[in-house]
């Protein structure tokens, strides 16, 4: 029986090995088909979150008054005929009021005009409607006011002064023009309440209009042939819940065109008939193992021995940073598709420094030194890690488990992988009642959210996780952060971020294990493809691409 | 007791038991924590976690929180699903309807080719059909489903391209209106006989993933059944008035052969049912146990209440009209007692 099991197995496996087609047939002729990770939850982009499944249809469905061009963070016009400078007189010396011309022309999938009333109106409701799982602080936290100066010319005043308003609100996903008629005609706004209207149907601008969204099967894109600038040439289907190995057999089938996966599924796509691996670039979310620097007494798993004050102590965190295998992890889970990355800065951000100082490296002696001097090498400690399951993060979790245990057996990681919704309850807490994690970050285009996010003390986790507690120098970093976000000189503002660098190496709050590479494959058929990490997942723009 | 009256007795216990029922329920699903994760994401600050539970009572304390549910159940909120991003009572019928046309098609691919292949190995004991028969049933027993999903999906999807996975070719899908949520039923309803043709082309592989295991069950039930029927003396007898051997074997034996084998079709549904969690996953077909499935692992539990009370009322009713049937089949059964 186990013979014939064998054999059945061999032959299942040569099966798979000899998938392929034809790479001239084209299947599908005039349709995008796009196998997707999951399903989005909302279409309405004052409801969607960060990085979540909807922003994927939001880029294609709805402009923006700017947008990142296909080629990095280059800014090219959307709505707005000109993206503002000071030189073109469209933001004020003092960096406080922008100024955007409205394209003429360009309509909106109901057929009416886009006009600086529905820019307004588009931005106001976001922060009208303040939806907690939405993006409202992407405007509200550095917008003070919005003005309709004429039809075609929209204005904003700052709270003040801003190096990063362009390249983070204007393009992201929550700044997308809505028609305003049809907002109002399908429920209005309402404060603290989704619009159901809006979060199943899109009424943009965009060179796709949304054809059909059959929940859990597929979402459908017509191709607008009223756009405004270059009309997409193929319609787009993406297709929802396909297993990774479904997508990945689909896709060497040419059932799909394009396809999410990551590093794991590399060795079944690389040398397929007719499928190209898109390997260049990185992903902008760094993987982090954090500290919990303000855990409330009594709160801890009960295995955990650590005090409550045990990476308060900047040697602590320091020597997780140096026994963190990571080699091991870059070349094991991410089939070493990545990059070591010194710090929250990523790779490929304004202000990243390839000179400063890293934790790229595992250095034991340097780990047990550390360790050593903050008094915890002889009796050691026991600390729980909670994370997903089944996923990078895991495999994170597991690989710093090794490289501590490995350091003394005195040492004790327990890994608590669980499901993705238990992950999310146990991080919303305040304060946090785990005394590590590991997770990545959002994605952005500019230094400021990184910094502003994860490294102030006075920033949205900063204060959670107590990080004035542990900095040596809290109130330097947060005048640096502070400064460098209102800093318009870019020199200036590269410096500041690059002592910045230096001062979190010595005074780390996080262990960066990898800056994950991009792993896409596509048909060979499709041309004009282009992959920008700072678009929304999957970080294509369908409308380029052709076949 | 009258059979009118007790069925309008258990009626009128019928409410109770429901409130019973889904008082348990949501204990029991309450127990395994709060619901509010899978409405979060892990970017969101503890300020937007508790908006996020007044939005959906979850700031107070349970037994209020199932008040409001059951407030919900009574208008027809059957609350949101956020494995589905959706109401469930929008989702639910559905995914209802998906897995039943599966199970449908299932079944009948199972029963058809069950019978066919029993009554054939039956009728040839021990010769080369008689084995081969066997050994496609064993396979079909043993054989997990997982597998043999893959390997119809690698051969037949990706590899001949003759057959689809998922339910639909969209724009079929688009071109006709579902009033029923069955595709195959729909499309007749809409006298289109290309989306008829394309709901059946995309049912034939999950449908035979399925029905393959309860075939393999039905074929060897029929086998057996038939060897012995052909055994019998009133066998012997037609064959001595010289009657053709085709028609005793199908008017005669098999006949009574199949009343075995109608018990085990019966029984074989609800294995249908189980089965079609693993094929849709596997095939992309949006029913109620891929959604189920996400449901559970990701902990969406207004999705897993609507399917546990809905099984719940259904054995409910099942159990009611069982008993009636029995009473009637069997009349020293005495009702209400």
């Amino acid at each position: 029986m186990r013979n014939i099991l064998i054999i059945a197995h061999s032959i299942l496996l040569g099966l798979f090995l000899t998938v392929g087609v034809n790479a001239q047939t084209i299947k599908n002729p005039g349709v995008l088909v796009h196998a997707a990770d999951d399903e989005a939850t909302t279409l309405d982009p004052a409801q969607v979150e960060a990085g979540e499944g909807g922003e994927t249809v939001i880029l294609q469905v709805y402009d923006r008054l700017l947008e990142f061009g296909p080629s990095g963070p280059e800014l090219i016009p959307g709505l707005a005929t000109t993206v503002p400078s000071v030189e073109n007189g469209m933001i004020s010396d003092d960096g406080m009021t922008y100024t955007f011309e409205i394209r003429k022309g360009a309509v909106f999938h109901d057929g009416t005009d886009v006009t600086a009333e529905d820019v307004k109106f588009s931005w106001d409701r976001i922060v009208e409607m303040d939806l907690p799982e939405g993006q409202a602080g992407v405007i509200s936290d550095i917008v003070a006011e919005t003005k309709v100066v004429n039809d075609y010319t929209f204005q904003v005043t700052l709270l003040e002064p801003s190096a990063s308003f362009l390249n983070s609100t204007v393009v992201s996903m929550a700044a997308s023009i809505v028609s305003k008629d049809a907002v109002m005609a399908n429920g209005g706004i309402v404060e603290g309440e989704p619009n159901e209207y809006m979060a199943q149907n899109a009424v943009g601008s965009g060179p796709y209009k949304l054809k059909a969204w059959n929940r859990g099967e597929n979402i459908l894109l017509d191709i607008n042939e009223n756009y405004w600038g270059n009309k997409a040439k193929l319609a787009a289907r993406i297709e929802i819940g396909a297993e990774p190995d479904v997508r990945v057999l689909g896709l060497r089938a040419g059932n799909y065109d394009t396809i999410e996966t990551d590093p794991s599924f590399v060795a079944d796509i690389e040398g397929a008939d007719g499928v190209t691996l898109h390997t260049g670039g990185l992903l902008l979310e760094p993987i982090h193992v954090g500290f919990n620097l303000n855990i409330p007494e009594g709160a801890l798993p009960k295995e955990d021995t650590i005090p409550t004050d045990f990476f308060h102590d900047p040697r602590i965190r320091q020597a997780f940073n140096y026994a963190f295998d990571y080699e091991a992890f870059l070349y094991g889970p991410l089939a070493g598709f990545g990059e070591f990355n010194p710090h929250y800065l990523p790779i490929g951000i304004f202000g990243h420094d390839p000179n400063a100082p890293r934790y790229g490296a595992q250095d034991k002696a340097k780990a047990e030194e550390l360790f050593r001097a903050a008094g915890y090498w002889d009796n050691g400690f026991s600390v729980s890690v909670i994370t997903e399951e089944a996923n990078l993060f895991a495999d994170a979790a597991l690989v710093l488990k090794d490289s501590i245990e490995d350091l003394n057996p005195n040492f004790r990681i327990n890994v608590l992988a669980v499901a993705e919704a238990v992950f999310d309850e146990a991080h919303a807490q305040n304060p946090v009642e785990y005394a590590m994690w590991v997770k990545n970050a959002d994605p952005f285009a500019d230094p400021h959210p990184y910094m502003s996010a994860y490294q102030h003390p006075d920033g949205e986790w900063g204060e959670v996780h107590g990080f004035a507690n542990g900095y040596r120098n809290p109130e330097k970093i947060a005048e640096l952060i502070d400064g460098a976000s209102t800093e318009l000189d870019v020199k200036k503002r590269a410096a500041m971020y690059s002592e910045l660098q230096k001062m979190l190496f010595d005074d780390p709050m996080w262990l960066i294990t990898a800056q994950e590479g991009v792993t896409m494959a596509y048909r060979e058929w499709v041309t004009g493809f282009v992959h920008n990490p700072l678009w929304p997942r999957p970080s294509l723009r369908f409308s380029y691409l052709d076949k | 007791m009258q059979i009118r009256d007790y069925i309008i007795r258990r009626l009128m216990i019928l409410p109770f038991l429901i409130i019973g029922t889904s008082i348990i329920v949501f204990a029991l699903t309450r127990i395994g924590g709060s619901p509010i994760g899978i409405y979060l994401s892990h970017e969101m600050s503890p300020a937007e976690v508790q908006e996020m539970k007044e939005r959906f009572h979850l700031d107070k304390p349970v037994p209020i929180q199932y008040f409001y549910w059951i407030k919900g159940v009574a208008q027809g909120d059957l609350g949101w699903s956020g494995v589905a991003s959706a109401p469930v009572i929008d989702v639910f019928p559905k995914k209802f309807a998906a897995t039943m046309e599966l199970a449908i098609a299932a079944g009948i691919v199972a029963v058809s080719l069950g019978i066919a292949m029993g009554t054939f190995a039956g009728a040839r004991r021990n010769k080369f059909a008689d084995h081969v028969i066997r050994i496609i049933s064993v396979s079909g027993a043993s054989m997990p489903l997982f597998w043999f999903s893959i390997l119809l999906l690698i051969v037949f999807w990706v590899w001949l391209g003759w057959f689809p996975i998922g339910r639909s070719d969209p724009n079929l899908f688009e071109a006709i209106a579902h009033p029923t949520g069955f595709y195959t039923i729909d499309a007749l309803l809409a006298g289109n006989l290309d989306a008829f043709k394309d709901a059946v082309w995309h049912l034939i592989m999950p449908a035979v993933a399925l029905g393959y295991g309860a075939t393999a069950i039905i074929a060897r039930m029929m086998r057996s059944s038939l060897i012995e029927e052909l055994q019998e003396d009133y066998v012997d007898a037609a064959k001595a008035k010289g009657l053709p051997k085709n028609v005793v074997l199908k008017k005669h034996a098999r006949r009574n052969a199949l009343v075995p084998t109608v018990t085990v079709i019966g029984l074989t549904f609800g294995f249908l049912l189980q089965g079609t969690v693993v094929a849709e996953i596997i095939f992309r077909w949006p029913g109620l146990g891929r959604w189920m499935a996400a449901a559970v692992l990701r902990g969406d539990q207004a999705t897993i209440m609507t399917y546990v009370m809905f099984t719940s009322i259904l054995f409910l009713i099942v159990n009611l009209i069982v008993d009636v049937v029995y009473a009637n089949l069997d009349r020293r059964v005495e009702l209400g007692d």
